[in-house]
């Protein structure tokens, strides 16, 4: 699921923060997968995610893969929104096309 | 204790009439009562046999004895300060303890009084303490935050003056930086206090309630709202390059598309909240039992406040990466005395109606 999009949000159900995340994306003309885990689900499917992102850092949800690699929470999307490189980075992975 | 003492008896031993009658009473007493509480019963011995060897003794005897009795004396003596001392120290600790939650509560009060009166609302006697709440929050530490926050205000004001007299005199670029570096953290660290207020109660935080009413007026989740910000103020922090004036526009056009998603995630917790309290069972007055799901909507809420504070952080940061520092500085002084205008508007607006006409 990772390799196969160019960007995807994972998030728990109904959490309200990967809404903004999407929103977020959305606004941008990005169209991004999401995947929304079940609680009971969530330890398994964080400790897949931390072993696909391979760099020792924990996965919060919501996390956002872009281009098949660990991109953060919604503090980084905010931070690389303002700073004006998030549409760059999209643009590479091949999530926006403008 | 035991071997002076009765070193100390055979001293005495001496100038007794009947040592050999005085000694067996005093070696029955030692082999009847083994422990420390004989000081006590030695005492009264002791000014016995002092009272019957006085004519009778040497000096030497008498001055031991004498030196004897002042150590004693000045033993009590030094206890009872001792006690006199630890006694007025804890008296001490208590009315300071008592001060500092007077002064608490001062402040308390004041806050209510503050609130009522903002919100128009007269609190008089015969509510109970619930209904305090309606007006300002009575926690503790949502007090120490709002005096804080006071604090914080008081050397924002300082720190604008400064700058101000600095850009005005012939300053070096690194001593701007300095002091723009301060202002910077300086509202980093009311980010900070917001978070940990926010954790006691968000509905305080996100309200805005420590703020003035001008700035209520203003208010998006819990602070300003960054775009409205920059469309205002940059115009002010002119002459800016063309490069400049570009990427203004665009992290305005950022912090809106952000406020709009921030916000949009917001309507929804209001939306989940709203169900939760709705769906709630109401027994006997008490709310149960989906205060574990309210808690939860409340603890998202608190991180709405953190991601808008963040917001916050992250534009002011872009702006001294687009500008100089001297820019920066320039920036940074219109925007704290826009902020102390805000406040002052509610104070003149507030005052005018005391006003003798």
């Amino acid at each position: 699921m990772v390799s196969k999009n160019a960007i995807i949000v994972f998030a728990r159900c109904g959490c309200c923060m990967s809404h903004v995340v999407k929103r977020l994306l959305l606004g941008l003309g990005v169209n991004p997968a999401v995947h929304e885990v079940e609680e009971k689900d969530e330890v398994g499917v964080v400790r897949e995610l931390e072993f696909i992102a391979n760099d020792g850092r924990k996965v919060q949800f919501p996390a956002v893969f872009i281009g098949g690699n660990l991109f953060g929470g919604l503090d980084r999307i905010m931070a690389t929104h303002i700073s004006g490189e998030l549409v760059h980075i999209l643009k590479q992975a091949g999530a926006l096309w403008l | 204790m035991d071997s002076s003492s009765s070193q100390y008896v055979s001293t005495r031993n001496i100038g007794v009439y009947d040592p050999t009658h005085q000694f067996t009473i005093w070696e029955d007493h030692f082999k009847s009562n083994g422990d420390l509480s004989l000081y006590e019963p030695n005492m009264k011995f002791n000014n016995q046999s002092e009272d019957a060897s006085f004519g009778i003794l040497g000096t030497s005897i008498k001055y031991d004895q004498q030196a004897n009795k002042l150590t004693e004396k000045m033993q009590r003596r030094l206890a009872q300060n001792r006690e006199a001392a630890r006694k007025s120290r804890l008296k001490k600790k208590a009315h300071i303890q008592q001060l500092e939650s007077c002064r608490l509560k001062l402040v308390q009060v004041e806050q209510e009084l503050d609130n009522t009166r903002q919100q128009g609302l007269y609190i008089g006697g015969g509510l109970d303490s619930n209904n305090l709440g309606f007006a300002g929050s009575a926690n503790s530490e949502i007090t120490t935050f709002k005096m804080e926050y006071e604090h914080w205000v008081e050397e924002q004001n300082r720190q604008i003056l400064e700058l101000n007299s600095a850009l005005s005199s012939h300053i070096s670029d690194t001593q701007i930086e300095e002091l723009v570096n301060g202002i910077m953290n300086h509202y980093f660290k009311l980010f900070c206090m917001k978070s940990d207020a926010a954790k006691i109660d968000v509905f305080y935080v996100i309200t805005g309630m420590w703020k003035t009413t001008s700035e209520q007026f203003f208010l998006w989740i819990g602070g300003f709202r960054p775009s409205e910000l920059l469309k205002v103020l940059v115009p002010l922090i002119e002459p800016l390059t063309e490069q400049q004036r570009f990427d203004a526009y665009n992290l305005e056009k950022s912090c809106r598309q952000a406020e709009d998603a921030l916000s949009q995630g917001m309507e929804k917790l209001q939306g989940m909240l709203t169900d939760t309290v709705a769906a709630g069972e109401l027994i006997e007055g008490t709310y149960t039992p989906h205060m574990d799901t309210a808690i939860e909507r409340l603890e998202a809420l608190a991180s709405f406040v953190n991601q808008a504070d963040h917001l916050r952080q992250e534009t002011l940061q872009q702006m001294s990466r687009i500008l100089t520092i001297r820019q920066t500085a320039r920036w940074l002084l219109v925007l704290g005395e826009y902020f102390q205008r805000l406040r002052d508007l509610s104070k003149v607006w507030a005052n005018r109606g005391r006003e003798p006409a």
